[in-house]
């Protein structure tokens, strides 16, 4: 867990406390939060496996624009989880590869 | 509903430019429109923590989520104005603007008269060794973690850059608890202001200038960084290397304006390396070169967020004339000469030099520098002791200073200068300075000591009668003290004073518990290293757009934001051209990859 | 820059390269290409790199053929790999006439010589299992059609050009044409002139001002086509799939993108090249309505370029009679990638040795428009 507690300038004012999916396992989270954060909190930065090298990968720039973030979410391929909120009940996976479009 | 798809006015981006674009229009009667892709409306201002620079009028010393508050208030007691968040511009089309709204994945298309492209800057990659790796942030990202959703980005940081964003983000981390090992900045100066320097400093952390980093070790996620010396032509120097054990590289080397909107509006952008990479062309009223577009902020060349929402009004009053006919031109005139104001320091030559290879003249008369401080004749009186020596555009200094006391002057780059007879030590300039520049002075003869007043925004906030060390300049323990005073202050700057020897009086500079505890990609989307794309240099792919379409570089889903600079960076070093002689590529729409139901799907589809 | 050339080809496409490359191969020397941009900035690089020998016309499906049998040797020929697949052509047919017109052109292709078959609903289902067949009558399917990336092949040929001799000048525009007593004596360049007597036009979209420049009027006008790709996905298709009443084809990448585009019916001859938000629309309203997989997918960028068209709908590769030994490789009418092998063997056999010899150009010339004017049909 690292989440801040407090902080010397900034007053956290967290959501509701809801439970996501990753990989299988339940995790906790805030609403209000984008699913990168979420599972940084977490403690998992890995979010996918790149396409050619099969390189583990985490978000780089957290404001949707450098796609290296992109993960399964709800069996939708290629989300950018960095500006995607976490839902209750939300399923997330660690994409490898460019994403399956036929189950 | 007409006014939403046919606005007078569309505002992309809700940071500090685009709210007070917005504000300028919709006060003077315009429909205007608000696109931003943030969860909430602020921009980089929601990140900021730290309080501004700059004049009264213009936040000067409020912190950054504060100023967003403000403004945001200011708008929503506004009429005629539409607030989109979590919205996207797709691109700009010959037959409108379609816009993504992210949740409800649907689009929607409009017609503005004007549009006032605020949509700020990215941030710029670094090629090293494993430079994917999970663990390798942008200073931005590192922001948004941890100053917008309260998490700790890491447990130990590398900051890579020591612009001021590199240093402001270094001392924030402290803020939040979290260790930063190192500050490596490849110059052989720091880039940012003196004063976010110092605070840096103070916090123990080493600014190792010449320095770069040259490999992420780790295989899923950051485990450790070597860093290395460079030699004068910037290339690391492989036996100087050393192994840094932190989880987290931070990268702040720069921000690079986000210029597709204006690119596709068929807006010429110039390469302006002052400015940031390519900036849009411009007049002084901020418009571009495409008759209806206006720019402002970041994305009109990277500075910082005061000349942004003074861009951003001054974009804001020329639309309200071009629609109206007419605005309030004394207002434009006044924003247009604070802006020369504001960069009429040392701090903004590389903007100025900028600005005029864009044909905008900005004054170029040098600052005068103030005579700060001449204590003798007051020792023993508590009276601040003003820490800034660097011109910078700033003065909460002199305008909270209750009994007049510190002089900044009409040319705000100048550098303070107080009237001890005046002062009567109340400490505010303390708690207001934005730089952190300021401490508070009393000698005790009769003691061998000194009371001096620290500064002060981390938790736990110490309390009276608390051992602490104290610290130097550059974070050095000198000596151990115990607090004499805690001055606790609403903008959550807070003074603390303790009691010193006498001989090491100037030079406490910080406090801190006694407690305290300790394969290089080009190009992501596509898997690029450098190696990849020198070889295609090599190969004869010396024109950018046929060395783009060879590699596929720019195409994939970050639609060149990673890598287009860096790519046209190695191009020009390898075939010794300046960058400016490439075209920057062409950067085809959709902005935002948009899924088929939301462009088939679209809300408010005009009746044909 | 060259002060002379034998031959100065105007226009650095697919269809300039080819002909650079085989007029080089074939021993001549002082070949000059000029493009005013860069190597594949215009048509080349903004189609969508299908190759298909299913025509109605039989001349272009013989020119077809001869180009497939060039592709399937490019690797061995020019040393580099082009990403050419051949996952066949998918016509589908959707109503009685296009099912009769179907049944026709399979006959005479097969005539030609063609592997290509009637596939039934059923069938087409069994194979391509990811279409929604709803309104499908039948399809026409030949296996050995495919796609290859139309940049890499035009860098290749350019490439190979190179190598055996030729100059390509990119960023230098022809600005003129020099012709004294119906003879060429030159090409004005924005850098400088060139002595020379044969001109090659393969200026794609602007081959009527081309021809214009020696005083050849040729029938073209250029149109604005739109393509868009998807981000990249697993791979799922294998053929290019397109059907001329619901005006549309869509094909995957290499790379995984997947790629379609339409005709956009009311365009006015242009030369914009500007994409438009109308198309992505109704793309983005017809596709997933066939190909329902693609509503889980984005849309990563779009963009248009010129579609070249002739009267008939078939490229124009002749000589001029007016003006001697000015050549024409145009009004592709978006076909130009998948025939620049043949136009270019062809065209360069024509220069050198004054006839196309194997090539069979015969019906693609500029005077074959005084009469009633029969129009390939298979065009989107």
């Amino acid at each position: 867990m690292s989440r801040l507690a407090q902080h010397p300038v900034i007053e956290f004012v967290r959501g509701k406390k809801i439970s996501f999916e990753f990989e299988g396992r339940k995790l906790g989270a805030f609403e209000g939060e984008t699913v990168a954060a979420a599972l940084h909190a977490e403690g998992i930065r890995y979010l996918r496996s790149s396409p050619g090298r099969q390189r583990a990968q985490g978000f780089f720039c957290a404001i949707g624009k450098c796609s290296s973030c992109l993960m399964e979410v709800d069996g939708m391929p290629n989300v950018r989880t960095c500006i995607t909120l976490v839902r209750d009940g939300m399923v997330v996976r660690r994409q490898k590869g460019k994403g399956e479009l036929l189950e | 509903m007409s006014c939403l798809s046919n606005p007078d006015l569309l505002v992309v981006g809700a940071g500090p430019a685009g709210l007070y674009a917005a504000i300028e229009a919709a006060s003077a009667g315009l429909t205007t429109v608000i696109v931003d892709e943030g969860i909430s409306a602020g921009g980089q201002l929601v990140k900021q923590t730290h309080k501004f620079f700059g004049n009264e009028d213009f936040f000067a010393s409020v912190r950054g989520f504060d100023i967003a508050r403000r403004l945001l208030k200011e708008l929503s007691n506004m009429d005629h104005v539409h607030n989109l968040q979590e919205s996207s511009v797709i691109g700009v089309y010959e037959d409108g603007i379609p816009v993504l709204h992210l949740p409800s994945d649907t689009t929607r298309l409009l017609q503005p008269e004007r549009v006032i492209v605020a949509t700020g800057a990215s941030e710029k990659f670094l090629q090293f060794d494993n430079n994917d790796l999970p663990g390798v942030y942008g200073a931005g990202a590192v922001q948004t973690l941890m100053n917008q959703f309260g998490v700790m980005p890491g447990r130990n940081v590398l900051m890579v850059g020591s612009g001021n964003i590199g240093l402001i983000v270094s001392y924030q981390l402290i803020q939040a608890g979290v260790n930063v090992k190192a500050i490596v900045e490849i110059a052989d100066r720091i880039g940012g202001y003196e004063v976010h320097a110092n605070k840096a400093m103070r916090m123990g952390i080493p600014i190792m200038l010449r320095h770069t980093v040259i490999k992420a070790i780790g295989t899923e996620s950051v485990e450790g960084a070597v860093i290395c010396e460079v030699d004068e032509n910037f290339r690391p120097v492989a036996s100087t290397s050393q192994e840094l054990a932190v989880d987290t590289i931070c990268i702040a080397i720069g921000l690079n304006p986000s210029i597709e909107l204006i690119a596709q509006a068929g807006g010429e952008v110039k390469y302006i390396p002052e400015l940031g990479g390519y900036v849009p062309v411009r007049d002084d009223n901020m418009r571009s070169t495409a008759e209806a577009f206006f720019v402002a902020g970041d994305v009109s060349g990277i500075e910082e967020a005061t000349t942004a929402m003074i861009e951003g009004r001054v974009a804001g009053l020329t639309v309200v004339k071009d629609l109206k006919g007419n605005t309030d031109l004394k207002k434009l005139e006044s924003l247009k000469r604070e802006l020369v104001a504001f960069r009429n320091g040392p701090t903004s030559a590389r903007i100025r030099e900028g600005l005029r290879k864009l044909g905008i003249v900005s004054s170029s008369k040098e600052h005068q520098y103030g005579n700060p401080n001449n204590p003798e004749k007051y020792m023993g009186k508590m009276r601040p002791v003003i820490e800034c020596y660097e011109a910078i555009p700033c003065n909460p200094c002199e305008t909270s200073c209750p009994t007049g006391a510190i002089t900044v002057g009409e040319n705000i780059n100048d550098v303070p200068v107080i009237d001890y007879e005046k002062c009567n030590g109340c400490g505010i300039c303390m708690t207001e300075c934005p730089g952190l520049a300021v401490f508070m002075l009393r000698e005790l003869p009769e003691e061998e000591s000194a009371l001096i007043g620290i500064p002060y925004e981390l938790i736990p906030l110490p309390e009276k009668g608390e051992k602490v060390h104290l610290l130097g300049r550059e974070g050095e323990t000198l000596s151990d003290g115990v607090v004499q005073r805690v001055f606790k202050s609403p903008n959550k700057t807070h003074g603390v004073y303790v009691k010193a020897p006498a001989e090491i009086a100037g030079e406490v500079r910080g406090v801190s518990p006694v407690s305290k505890t300790d394969n290089t990609y080009v190009c992501r989307c596509e898997e690029l290293t450098v190696q990849d794309v020198e070889k295609a240099i090599n190969d004869g792919y010396t024109d950018f757009e046929e060395l783009r379409r060879r590699l596929r570089i720019s195409m994939g889903p970050c639609g060149g934001r990673t890598c287009r600079l860096n790519t046209l960076g190695m191009l020009s070093r390898k075939t010794g051209r300046p960058i400016e002689e490439f075209a920057p590529g062409v950067l085809r729409p959709p902005s935002i990859p948009a899924t088929f139901r939301s462009i088939a799907g679209q809300e408010g589809a005009k009746d044909e | 820059m060259n002060k002379s050339a034998s031959v100065v080809i105007v226009g650095g496409g697919i269809v300039g390269t080819a002909i650079a490359y085989y007029l080089t191969q074939k021993g001549m020397k002082d070949v000059v290409v000029l493009e005013k941009s860069y190597i594949s900035s215009g048509a080349t690089g903004r189609c969508a790199g299908g190759i298909r020998q299913q025509w109605s016309e039989s001349s272009n499906v013989r020119l077809a053929m001869r180009s497939v049998r060039h592709f399937e040797n490019f690797k061995k020929d020019l040393g580099a790999d082009i990403e050419y697949i051949q996952g066949g052509y998918l016509l589908l047919a959707f109503d009685d006439e296009e099912e009769a017109l179907f049944g026709k052109n399979v006959a005479m292709q097969r005539g030609e010589g063609l592997d290509v078959s009637i596939l039934r609903k059923h069938e087409i289902q069994y194979r391509f299992p990811y279409i929604l067949l709803d309104d499908v009558k039948l399809a026409s399917f030949c296996p050995t059609d495919g796609h290859a990336n139309p940049h890499l092949a035009n860098f290749a040929y350019a490439r190979a050009a190179r190598e055996n001799g030729a100059r390509i000048y990119t960023r230098t525009r022809a600005l003129g044409i020099d012709v004294t007593n119906g003879r060429i004596a030159g090409v004005e360049t924005d850098r400088g002139h060139i002595q020379t007597g044969v001109v090659v036009n393969a200026s794609g979209g602007f081959s009527h001002e081309v021809g214009h420049m020696a005083g050849v009027d040729i029938p073209t006008e250029s149109f604005r086509h739109q393509i868009m790709v998807t981000e990249p996905v697993e791979h799922i298709l294998d053929p290019m799939i397109i059907s001329f009443s619901r005006n549309f084809y869509i094909r995957q990448t290499f790379s995984g993108n997947i790629m379609m585009g339409q005709g956009d019916e009311d365009d006015k001859p242009s030369f914009n090249h500007d994409p438009s938000w109308r198309f992505l629309t109704e793309m983005a309203r017809k596709m997933p309505q066939l190909f329902p997989f693609l509503k889980n997918i984005r849309v990563l960028r779009h963009w248009a370029g010129l579609y070249n068209m002739s009267p008939d709908a078939q490229p124009i590769i002749d000589k001029a009679e007016k003006v001697s030994d000015y050549y024409c490789a145009v009004g592709f009418s978006g076909h130009g990638f998948m025939l620049a092998p043949a136009v270019g063997e062809g065209l360069a056999d024509w220069i050198i040795h004054g006839e196309p010899q194997e090539v069979d150009l015969s019906n693609l010339g500029l005077d074959r428009f005084t009469g009633e004017v029969v129009r390939e049909r298979n065009v989107v």
